[in-house]
């Protein structure tokens, strides 16, 4: 579903993300791990389009995205959870998640000014849906509430409804459980098996290894912008590079 | 119901006014509203979409010489007033293409360039009229009604003021203004949501200056004569000043605001002009007083008026209604 062929970038002549292949299969789930400042964030930000590739190519299901605008890429189906709280403020829980369905609706400034009849469906179901995916995430009770209102780990929670609600193919999460406490966590783990379980392709950016070793079919370890290792989470956890890289190093 | 029954009042004062004010107060009613128009679209860009612009004046003139041209060779005015908003829009269209790759202070000089300009061209041009402009405006008239008087164009003002209000209300709780307040906040954010940012930016740039067209277009058939004398850079620092007391990202505060500035330079003038004041006084007056409020209003209600007055009412204290956004930085690209 998702090939990365040679993709490089660097900032000021350094390589964040140095030649770096690797593919996703539909229905995986990838884990991507390896010690701060190793080009995971990155490599996200590539497959986004918020960075542009130097070189190398990135296809998604069989079509070239890597010269694509972010919000095209998210029109394919590539939804992100952003590393750390990305609130839009001055809005409700339920507005920042609807916002989220941007993608998979139509209605624009004239339709909207105009109250047509088909913007008001529309937004009846945006809303809808906007309200399923919160409750996914149990934040139902805070719709109504500003989003810049909630604490953190429920602003993490509402990034990710807000990424459910495009109706993604490729969900990709930065960080997802950093900061959170350990019910927040142990909620995401579970959340996050459940949409494993409906097929959805997903890659996981995460420190704690043995989080991610219990949620991924795979792993790609990330070194200085290059990738050292790749496999199972078994095979990961005793490559003897790994371990000198990133596990050594965080225990 | 309750909702609408502050908009439903306002409404019924605005109908009743022109019947008890004399011409000159007329006049003064009629600018306030104009005021308001522009101000409204500037509290969306500003408010809502986190995007500034020191040169709405340019628009509103790029409204008024529309409005002018068309008409001064006899042209039909209905044409000349609705190619004002239209003509803004497509010059905010052609300028924004550029100008929305800059942010904050440096889109805020940019925009006031423009209007720099343009007014400059106005003057150097032949078929604006030159620093003259265009003299000899008709009255407005759409078929065989023709507004004669001012409170006509009061009537014509205030119609166009709540049809910019509409617009915007319905817009800020759209699909499209959600993707402006989220733009607002993290341009990153939001197109990785969808929302193609560069384009939104573009449509709500040119809808803030197709506000400012449709109000210089009826300032342009009222007063009869455009220069480039009537659109002083001024006049874009009033609207922002005008929202900004009002508050940002709010409908009603940008009409609060307009009201507040406009009534309170009318005082100003006329306590400058008393028997016994200095010549300067009402220019200096004028301008302390924009300086004044706005320090007032930043320091003691930085919301502006209609926000904290509103926050106060226990009734409305809770709900969430759409609000501005308060940018903050992306802190990567
Ligand atoms: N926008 C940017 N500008 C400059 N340098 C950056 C930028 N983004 C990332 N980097 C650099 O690239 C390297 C990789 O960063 P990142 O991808 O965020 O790492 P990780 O997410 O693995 O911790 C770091 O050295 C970081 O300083
Ligand atoms: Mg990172």
């Amino acid at each position: 579903m998702l090939r990365i062929d040679g993709v490089s970038r660097s900032f000021g002549g350094v390589y964040a993300v140095r030649d770096v292949s690797l593919g996703v299969a539909e229905g995986e789930a990838h884990g991507v791990i390896g010690p701060n400042g190793a080009g995971k964030s990155t490599l996200f930000n590539l497959i986004t389009g918020h960075l542009a590739a130097e070189r190398g190519t990135i296809s998604f299901d069989g079509v070239r995205v890597d010269r694509m605008p972010p919000h095209r890429r998210a029109a394919l189906g590539v939804s992100i959870v952003f590393q750390g709280a990305r609130v839009f403020h001055g809005m409700t829980v339920r507005e920042n998640v609807m916002v989220g369905a941007h993608s998979r609706t139509r209605a624009g400034f004239a339709a909207a000014a105009l109250r047509l009849p088909r913007h008001r469906r529309e937004e009846r179901e945006i809303a809808e849906r906007a309200d399923r995916e919160l409750a996914r995430v149990g934040l139902t009770e805070w719709a109504g509430h500003p989003a810049g209102s909630l604490p953190f780990g429920r602003q993490r929670a509402m990034q990710l409804a807000r990424a459910l609600c495009a109706g993604p193919r490729l969900l990709l999460l930065d960080e997802p459980a950093s900061g959170l406490r350990a019910g927040e966590r142990e909620a995401l783990a579970v959340l996050v098996e459940e949409l494993r379980a409906t097929g959805l392709t997903i890659m996981l950016i995460e420190h704690d290894v043995a989080f991610v070793a219990r949620l991924v079919d795979r792993v790609t370890v990330l070194d200085l912008g290059r990738i050292i290792a790749q496999g199972t989470p078994e095979r990961i956890r005793s490559e003897p590079a790994v371990v000198s890289a990133y596990l050594g190093e965080s225990t | 119901m309750k909702r609408a029954l502050p908009g439903v009042l306002a409404g019924a004062v605005t109908l009743a006014l022109p019947a008890f004010l004399d011409d000159s107060a007329l006049a003064v009613y009629i600018f306030l509203g104009l005021a308001a128009m522009v101000t409204v679209g500037v509290s969306l860009l500003m408010g809502y979409a986190g995007q500034v612009s020191l040169g709405q004046g340019a628009f509103y003139a790029v409204g008024a010489y529309t409005a002018g041209l068309l008409t001064v060779q006899g042209g039909p005015p209905l044409a000349g007033l609705l190619a004002a908003p239209v003509a803004a829009a497509a010059f905010a269209l052609v300028v924004g293409v550029p100008l929305l790759r800059l942010r904050g202070h440096h889109l805020a000089f940019a925009t006031l360039a423009t209007q720099l300009i343009l007014l400059s061209l106005a003057g150097q041009l032949e078929f604006t009229g030159g620093d003259i402009g265009l003299q000899g405006i008709p009255q407005f008239s759409a078929g065989s009604f023709e507004v004669g008087g001012a409170a006509g164009y009061a009537y014509l003002t205030w119609a166009g003021l709540a049809l910019v209000m509409l617009v915007t209300r319905n817009v800020i709780a759209s699909r499209a203004g959600r993707g402006l307040r989220a733009l607002a906040t993290s341009e990153t954010a939001a197109a990785s949501s969808g929302v193609p940012v560069g384009r939104y930016k573009l449509a709500v740039f040119s809808l803030s200056a197709a506000f400012a067209g449709l109000a210089g277009g009826i300032y342009a058939f009222y007063v009869g004569y455009v220069a480039p004398g009537s659109f002083p850079v001024l006049l874009s620092v009033e609207y922002i000043v005008m929202a900004v007391v009002g508050g940002l990202g709010t409908v009603w505060g940008a009409v609060a605001g307009a009201a507040v500035i406009t009534l309170l330079v009318q005082v100003l003038n006329v306590v400058g002009t008393l028997p016994g004041m200095p010549s300067y006084a009402p220019g200096v007056l004028s301008y302390a007083v924009y300086a004044l409020v706005l320090i007032v209003v930043v320091l003691f209600l930085p919301r502006g008026l209609v926000p904290s007055v509103a926050g106060r009412l226990p009734a409305r204290r809770g709900r969430s209604r759409p609000r501005a956004a308060r940018p903050d930085p992306d802190l990567r690209t």
